[in-house]
């Protein structure tokens, strides 16, 4: 055959070729969409030009790409440290909706609160309530051996569904001539903007946020040993690591971290309860977490990168009648090169035949 | 009365969770290879699309049957290329097919929406469909339905019986002794991964093809998402998807038809009841259960030789 | 991890370029909560904005699928800050979003459909679509001998509620006896699923289906069945030329072309507006062959006096479920009520929740 073969590196790639591999493989995800475009008729060079402009391009569309990435990053914080026990959280979706619910059930029972109280009081409620469903699976897991796929995944539609019950019926906004939202929040339940931008400050609760889980993992104990289960679950359980608290432990954070992006995309985004909050973010955390490998840093820049694409792809739209499944298509075909340009980290392509 | 809307019930058990059903068998016959394909989805949608265009094109139903599975493999070999060449992670690979196969079938298939195709009709079986009860069940569908019924004892004894199979069950549980016995573990994988994808490429057709005899975008609806984790329901046998694919989608029957019967539920509370039983019934049949039964190897990829 | 870094830098440096010159052409922008390939609602919105797009200067845009919630304000504003003087939003959630951007954008006309909030410089928009069905509920209450109608419906949304209790009306005027089972899918555009709930109805001994969903998986099932059906958005014959009695049908472009116009006039200006079958904004769909003429000519004739404005359809007296007396003898439902209506009338099997 070719004269052709994989060869393990002797050293992980530097800095400079993984930026090298990551390049080719955008570009080469780019060239491929590229060629689609052209095929649907649309001037490539323009098409691509158009889609990085409505991403990163202007002002706006940098504060855009940051709002839109802020409850993926929190979502996908969660889901990582779940993944970083190898527990298998996809719940996140389920976990953003039943935090989004505990905060707009204070917001819309003590709206006269002071803001400094209210808003600590929707964000324990909406991490208390999307912490028990993380709770729920991971009891299952650990009494009754249930896999936690099938668990957290059932319990996304769930509570869904349960959103739906609530926004359709009791908390209805009997000012909205029935359609299905509750009544717009108090002022006080309210997370702002930042200055003169259109970005909120959840942005600030993702940078902190993001700080702590770092810091927990790099500095405190039950981080160093969730890391150490994860890696070797039978040589942690000999070593007489707390497995199963810890499976406890990563599900509950990861349900109340998403929790928190639901209570703030109720909050600071859409400022009341609706069923269109719910778009998929908790899906696309998991691209993102397993993407930045799982480092809090790395998952904001990947966030940003996706919600980038996915804001840029409205341009393409708008101004290049570029129909919208053409997203999906240019999404998947850069995570799909960018995943297998990851190869080279450890591998080179030697030529001639080896040994 | 009562015992015609209980059989009418159970029959719609048995269309509504065919779909499901494929994909699946599917996702076991990859997963049993030691790949996770979350990209089952995407690979269902195209495998749809190209049931409806081929059947139109031909005007043979049947050829549109079997392009959809040549399809719906052709896509799952992406996720191959990118986990058992390129060591890509199985999770962000399947997800990622799922978004790709989504978008490239609603952008390809939106000049066929709207169009008409050849399907398959309902064939009753004789004999068979004259059993009361039985017969209407179970024979009086598609043919599409009744191949759906011939794959789980195949894939049974394929599992069981055939060296291909043990070999390819080798390869999820214990690659490296299986390379150690000169087993060739990667053509394994892809053979998993390939056949897994020609059978959720079925059971999209089945959607354009039998349950419905049209294309549109979102004609899958989730339905992908139901077979990975119906799988993990099924204990990786082929047999037990069958009854969590008809359980699943009977409940999804019933809730409707209670519906259509008056009954004063909220429609939110009753589209919960298919996931929560599912769930349910999984903690119920596993509780007592000390191993689990997922391929030792699921997930892991392996590293090339050197 | 330096390397996300990295990419991050290039992010930024993409950040130095500016969009291109404006053209002098007025732009109108439609925003979708579909794909327009669905033939269905999005569709038919679509084919309005074709219309547009044929007139004297003007330029047309779209952007489809846009989730409603904080993704529409988004668009919105990127059509804004792109120089586009009119924006039609066309589903119920983009209201709040779009009251934000009008705020901000004072030259630019707003335009809401479904809704009910107005400013300035935003008006809101819908079709009375509840003139067609309750035509179309005559139709099946007329052609149903079982006297039980099957309607497979979406969302419980006032839009939806209405429809289905105009299209009870109109049953009932020619059927008093008859009754509509109603089956809540949870979704717009799932054919399969829609398909079941049609069948459901068939279960149930449902002999005419209709429908409040933009899939003509519904129509399938009918017509497998033998039965008929009533379709919706467009003309879904084709689907079950069988079956097909009729369908309440909505054409846009009627309505989108004198926006378009009173805004380049300078003579638009905000108002709840909610054109019906006088305006030409809904109509009923050819009738099928298998429609007696005499029942052809009946709706016909109701056709003319809903156009002419002697049938509003929710005239009292009005029951409700329990047959409670919601709306007295002779008094007429105001818009606003019609508008937030989250009841159903008698002769409805279900429930809105």
């Amino acid at each position: 055959m070719f004269p052709m073969r994989i060869a393990k590196r002797q050293e992980p790639l530097g800095f400079g070729g993984s930026c090298f591999v990551l390049l080719t493989a955008l570009g080469l995800s780019l060239l491929l969409s590229a060629i689609l475009l052209s095929l649907g008729g649309t001037s490539p060079v323009r098409g691509i030009s158009v889609l990085l402009q409505g991403a990163f391009g202007s002002r706006w569309a940098l504060e855009d790409s940051v709002l839109k990435a802020i409850p993926i990053f929190l979502c996908s914080l969660g889901v990582a440290v779940a993944f970083r026990l190898k527990i298998w959280n996809i719940g996140a979706e389920g976990q953003f909706a039943l935090g989004a619910i505990g905060a707009t059930w204070i917001a819309l029972s003590f709206p006269g609160w002071p803001k400094y109280l209210l808003l600590p009081a929707m964000i324990g409620m909406a991490m208390t309530c999307g912490g028990l469903w993380g709770l729920i699976p991971a009891l299952l897991r650990q009494h009754l051996k249930t896999n936690e796929i099938i668990v957290t995944l059932m319990m996304n539609y769930i509570a869904i569904l349960f959103l739906d019950y609530l926004v359709y019926g009791v908390w209805k906004d009997p000012t909205s001539f029935g359609f299905p939202m509750t009544p717009m929040f108090s002022e006080q339940a309210i997370v702002g903007k930042i200055g003169g931008t259109s970005i909120n400050w959840g942005l600030a609760h993702c940078v902190i946020l993001g700080l702590l889980i770092w810091l927990f993992f790099r500095f405190t104990r039950i981080g160093f040993e969730i890391k150490a289960s994860g890696d070797n679950v039978r040589a942690a359980l000999y070593a007489g690591l707390p497995y199963d608290r810890l499976v406890i432990l990563v599900m509950v954070m990861s349900g109340a971290l998403a929790g928190w992006a639901g209570f703030l995309e109720a909050s600071a985004t859409v400022n009341r309860l609706q069923p269109s909050i719910m778009v998929g973010y908790g899906y696309t955390a998991i691209v993102v977490a397993w993407l930045a490998r799982l480092h809090p840093l790395s998952i904001g820049i990947a966030a940003i990168l996706l919600a980038g694409l996915r804001v840029g792809v409205e341009s393409l739209q708008l101004d290049l009648q570029v129909p919208a499944a053409f997203g999906g298509i240019i999404e998947g075909l850069i995570l799909l090169t960018v995943l297998a340009g990851g190869l080279f980290t450890h591998y080179r392509i030697a030529w001639g035949v080896g040994k | 009365m009562t015992s015609q809307i209980i059989i009418a019930l159970l029959a719609a058990a048995v269309q509504s969770g065919t779909p499901i059903l494929f994909a699946t068998l599917g996702e076991i016959f990859t997963e049993k290879s030691g790949v996770l394909n979350l990209g089952v989805e995407g690979v269902m949608i195209l495998g749809a699309l190209a049931g409806f265009v081929v059947a139109r094109q031909t005007g043979n139903p049947v050829l549109g049957f079997f392009a959809a599975g040549l399809i719906g493999g052709l896509a799952a070999a992406i996720h191959g290329v990118v986990c058992l060449w390129f060591q890509g992670n199985q999770v962000v690979s399947g997800l990622a097919l799922t978004i790709l196969g989504t978008g490239l079938a609603n952008y390809l298939g939106t000049a066929f929406i709207g169009m008409a195709a050849p399907g398959f009709a309902p064939v009753a079986v004789p004999l068979l469909s004259d059993i009361p009860g039985i017969g209407p069940i179970f024979f009086q569908h598609d043919v599409l339905v009744y191949v759906s019924y011939l794959i789980p004892p195949a894939m049974w004894l394929f599992f069981a019986r055939t060296r291909f199979g043990l070999g390819l069950r080798a390869a999820g549980e214990y690659p490296a002794a299986a390379t150690a016995a000169g087993l060739n573990v990667l053509a394994y994988r892809w053979l998993g991964i390939v056949g897994g994808g020609f059978f959720m490429g079925l059971g999209g057709a089945y959607l354009s093809l039998a349950y419905t005899h049209l294309w549109t975008t979102n004609l899958t609806g989730g339905r992908g998402w139901i077979a990975v984790a119906l799988v993990i329901f099924a204990f990786w046998r082929p047999g037990r998807a069958v009854f969590g694919a008809y359980l699943f989608g009977g409940i999804m029957a019933l809730q409707l038809r209670m519906q259509a019967s008056g009954t004063q539920l909220s429609s939110s509370i009753l589209l919960m009841l298919p996931y929560a039983l599912t769930v349910i019934v999984l903690v119920l049949s596993s509780w007592r259960k000390r191993t689990s039964d997922a391929p030792a190897s699921l997930g892991i990829n392996i590293a090339p030789a050197e | 991890m330096r390397v996300m870094k990295a990419l991050l830098v290039l992010m930024l440096a993409v950040w130095a370029s500016t969009a291109g010159a404006a053209e002098k052409e007025m732009k109108v922008g439609f925003i979708y909560v579909s794909p327009v390939g669905d033939a269905g609602y999005s569709y038919s919105h679509d084919v309005g904005r074709q219309a547009v797009e044929k007139m004297e200067g003007v330029a047309t845009s779209y952007v489809e699928a846009v989730p409603e919630g904080p993704d529409s304000e988004r668009v919105m504003q990127n059509m804004a800050r792109k120089d586009f003087d009119i924006i039609f939003a066309t589903s119920f959630g983009y209201m709040d979003s779009m009251v934000k951007v009008a705020k901000q954008f004072p030259k630019i006309a707003f335009l809401h459909c479904s809704g009910f909030k107005m400013a300035e410089n935003m008006g809101n928009y819908f079709g009375r679509m509840y003139q067609p069905r309750y035509l179309s509920g005559m139709v099946a209450g007329a052609m149903t001998k079982s006297g039980t109608i099957g309607y497979v419906a979406a969302f419980p949304i006032p839009e939806v509620i209405r429809g289905i209790n105009a299209f009870t009306l109109g049953v009932r005027s020619v059927n008093p006896k008859a009754t509509v089972r109603v089956v809540w899918t949870k979704t717009w555009y799932d054919p399969a699923t829609e398909k079941e709930a049609g069948k459901s109805l068939l279960d149930v001994g449902a002999d005419v289906i209709a429908q409040h969903q933009d899939s003509p998986g519904p129509q399938e099932a009918a017509q497998e069945k033998g039965v008929y059906s009533i379709g919706y958005n467009s003309d879904m014959a084709a689907f079950a030329p069988k079956a097909h009695l009729t369908a309440p049908v909505w054409n846009w472009g009627v309505y989108y072309v004198k926006v378009v116009e009173a805004v380049k006039k300078g003579t638009w200006k905000p108002e709840a507006a909610w054109p019906g079958m006088a305006e030409g904004v809904v109509d009923l769909a050819p009738f099928g062959p298998m429609v007696p003429k005499e029942l052809q000519d009946k709706v016909n004739a109701e056709k003319a006096k809903i156009i002419a404005g002697q049938q509003k359809i929710f005239v009292g007296p009005i029951k409700d479920q329990s047959g409670a007396v919601k709306v007295a003898d002779g008094v007429v439902m105001t818009d606003p009520e019609l508008l937030g209506i989250t009841w159903f009338v008698e002769g409805v099997v279900g429930t809105t929740k």
